[in-house]
């Protein structure tokens, strides 16, 4: 099939929060500090400090790093109850258009398909109403429909909806659905969107500590794709083998074939790009040949 | 452009509050059954609402070594067993990797995250915990491998699932899958919509003007889907299309319109290619909250023009309760047995129409009918809307 061309991508990374706000900043572990702001470019929508939870009640290695996001700060009174994975979201759609140099209003509308992926995001609103009894989070908050509800109300996407829930496969197979989408004519263009946070439930994937690579990254990432001439191919297989260790940059989860996908557009690398990730067993490859023309650094 | 292959749902299992196996299911939908009851499970004290479509005891199957301590999981794989003893799929009669898990859920492991919270430490929870626990838990029952997929356009997932698995097929990623929804009532989605004013003390009263809101239920749907040139033996009828929209209104109220809702639906008739003219019946999603019924009668009649008057419209919640994301499987279900058994199902406790609500609503009884093609509507949070067109064998 056709492959699709990549218009934008916007990419906010734990990583970057890492490196702009100084080297403990941005990071949550046993022993941590909250983090100072930090501010990044074209991901400048974000600023003030993170949202620091702690760890409850738990002992954590401090090698158990998470690189955090701060909660973005976005005005207007609709988002006052908005939780801050659905903000981060919103950020990586500035970011996107940022990177691919357009405003707004060149998503709106029904010929925009909108495919979000997340392994975990919703974990922080799920904990957060269980634990709070109902009292503060908004119930509808829980649900990891709501992130690309948030991104489609504010953008005015109203296409084609797909969400899916799982790890790095998933969103490699979100880029091939989107190319099937954009093949068969029933949409113009396409977003994937990768939301991860994990600081809320620092505790809890602490006591899983091997099944991670750590540290954990949080990332919002957008990916915006419209028709194009090149090839891709997409296979999964299962092999019941666990992501590989200490691999840099840490874990993703979903967002990490997007974080993969900037870091290749930055090389300005000839060719195509291999996407794989790992997750429960399943192994995916993306091979992938956008439009050389677009393959440019992210501006995020 | 070419036509797509055709996806055919070869056998459906189910466990429900009303049955559990698809003849309990359909026998009771058309006798006008009801399964809403008093909570039992889980407490309820607190709530001001205390009563859902419970399934009370998960009586398919007796012995429950090697599959996790997961209501949700435990719904999938009751619903799992219905399927394979009608297809005879278990032991997998192809190759595992060529087999597929496709399902869709709102609510996911969640309750095996309140029990984390709450200071269980075992091992597996955590995992369970997360959204695609319980699609991983039935791919190993099947002894599946090839791909798990989980989605969660709330309470839209089973349609999507289905969708999503018939894609599969398309694009030769395996030559069976197994797709459908399940939803289990846990105190995370009690307590959720108890909050938001959403659950009725009185019946479930889908178009009915005393409508006043919704009540839960929860439930595992699944669906064997092959492709047309390898389906062998009975089968319960054709995927024909899917559409899709997302409203970009509110996160939890529907656009006022239902403009999103029209848009999937004409999205459905076009990849179906079939034309409103063709629809013989309408499954509605028909949660009976007083917005969602009136919204969703407005964007059947801009859809599907004329035909909206002339068809039957039914929603089957008022039997069962919401069951979130089983429900569109259910209903996807519902709608092929009415074309094969000539009887369609009644709305449950509908009984005096509201004016906003002109169309045919199958009030009372089963009526005869042998519907060919139908289409399924689903609504959730986050405005996604999914719509399938399905043809009765």
């Amino acid at each position: 099939m056709g492959a699709p061309a990549i218009r934008g991508l916007g990419v906010l990374s734990g990583t970057e929060a890492k490196s702009a706000a100084g080297a403990s900043a941005g990071a949550t572990s046993g022993n941590s500090t909250p983090a100072k702001s930090a501010d990044w470019g074209s991901a400048g929508a974000i600023s003030g400090p993170p949202h620091v939870k702690g760890l409850k009640n738990e002992t954590v290695d401090s090698k158990l790093e998470i690189l955090t996001l701060p909660r973005p700060d976005r005005p207007g009174d609709r988002f006052r109850r908005a939780t801050r994975e659905c903000l981060l979201a919103l950020a990586a759609v500035d970011a996107m258009l940022e990177d691919g140099k357009a405003s707004r209003e060149a998503i709106v509308g029904e010929r925009t398909a909108l495919l979000y992926v997340t392994a975990a995001a919703y974990g922080a609103s799920n904990r957060a109403f269980i634990e709070r009894r109902g009292g503060v989070m908004h119930f509808a908050y829980t649900a990891p429909a709501v992130v690309p509800a948030e991104v489609a109300i504010e953008f005015g996407v109203a296409g084609p909806y797909g969400i899916l829930i799982g790890g790095a496969p998933a969103t490699l197979r979100a880029i091939e659905q989107a190319g099937r989408l954009l093949e068969a004519g029933t949409c113009d263009q396409a977003l994937v969107l990768a939301v991860e946070i994990f600081e809320e439930c620092a505790d809890l994937y602490a006591r899983h500590r091997r099944s991670y690579r750590w540290p954990l990254v949080e990332t919002a990432a957008c990916l915006w794709l419209e028709r194009g001439a090149g090839a891709l191919s997409f296979e999964s297989a299962r092999d019941g083998r666990r992501a590989a260790g200490a691999a840099e940059p840490g874990e993703r989860f979903a967002a990490g074939p997007l974080a993969d996908l900037r870091d290749w557009r930055a090389r300005a690398t000839a060719g195509p790009v291999e996407l794989s990730g790992r997750w429960r067993g399943e192994h995916a490859r993306l091979l992938w040949s956008p439009e050389k023309s677009h393959a440019r650094g992210s501006a995020a | 452009m070419a036509t797509p292959e055709r996806v055919v749902i070869a056998a459906a299992g189910v466990v429900t509050p009303i049955g559990q196996d698809l003849e309990a299911f359909w026998s009771s939908l058309v006798t006008g059954a009801s399964g809403i009851s008093q909570i039992e499970r889980v407490p309820v004290e607190d709530l001001r609402v205390q009563r859902a479509g419970e399934v009370k005891k998960l009586g398919r199957i007796k012995d429950w070594r090697g599959v996790p301590d997961c209501r949700a999981s435990r719904l999938l794989i009751a619903a799992a067993d219905d399927l394979c003893a009608q297809a005879a799929f278990r032991p997998l009669p192809l190759d595992p990797a060529r087999v597929g898990v496709v399902v869709g859920t709102a609510l996911g492991g969640v309750e095996e995250g309140e029990k984390v919270l709450a200071g269980d430490r075992g091992p597996r929870r955590l995992s369970q915990a997360l959204y695609d626990g319980p699609g991983w838990a039935l791919a190993r029952w099947l002894g599946a491998r090839g791909p798990v997929i989980t989605v969660s356009t709330a309470c839209a997932s089973g349609a999507t699932a289905l969708a999503v698995g018939a894609d599969l097929l398309r694009a030769g990623e395996a030559d069976a899958v197994v797709a459908g929804g399940y939803d289990a009532l846990c105190r995370f989605v009690l307590r959720g919509f108890d909050a938001l004013r959403s659950l009725t003390r009185d019946e479930v009263r889908p178009f009915d003007r005393r409508r006043s809101g919704l009540l839960l239920g929860e439930a595992g749907a699944l669906a064997l889907l092959v492709r047309e040139r390898d389906a062998r033996g009975p089968r319960l009828g054709t995927l024909l299309g899917y559409g899709s929209a997302s409203d970009g209104f509110h996160i939890a109220a529907p656009e006022p319109e239902g403009r999103g809702l029209e848009r999937a639906i004409r999205a459905a008739l076009a990849d179906a290619r079939v034309s409103a003219a063709d629809i013989d019946m309408v499954s509605a999603h028909g949660t009976a909250t007083p917005l969602n019924d009136r919204i969703e009668t407005a964007a059947l009649k801009r859809a599907l023009g004329r035909r909206a008057h002339e068809v039957p419209i039914n929603s089957i919640k008022g039997s069962l309760g919401h069951t979130m994301g089983a429900a569109a499987a259910l209903e996807a279900f519902m709608c092929l047995l009415s074309g094969q058994r000539g009887l369609i199902p009644p709305t449950l406790h509908l009984e005096e129409p509201d004016p906003e609500c002109d169309l045919d609503y199958v009030p009372g009884e089963a009526r005869p009918g042998r519907p060919r093609i139908m289409l399924s509507t689903s609504m959730g949070f986050g405005g996604c809307n999914g719509a399938l067109v399905l043809e009765a064998s």
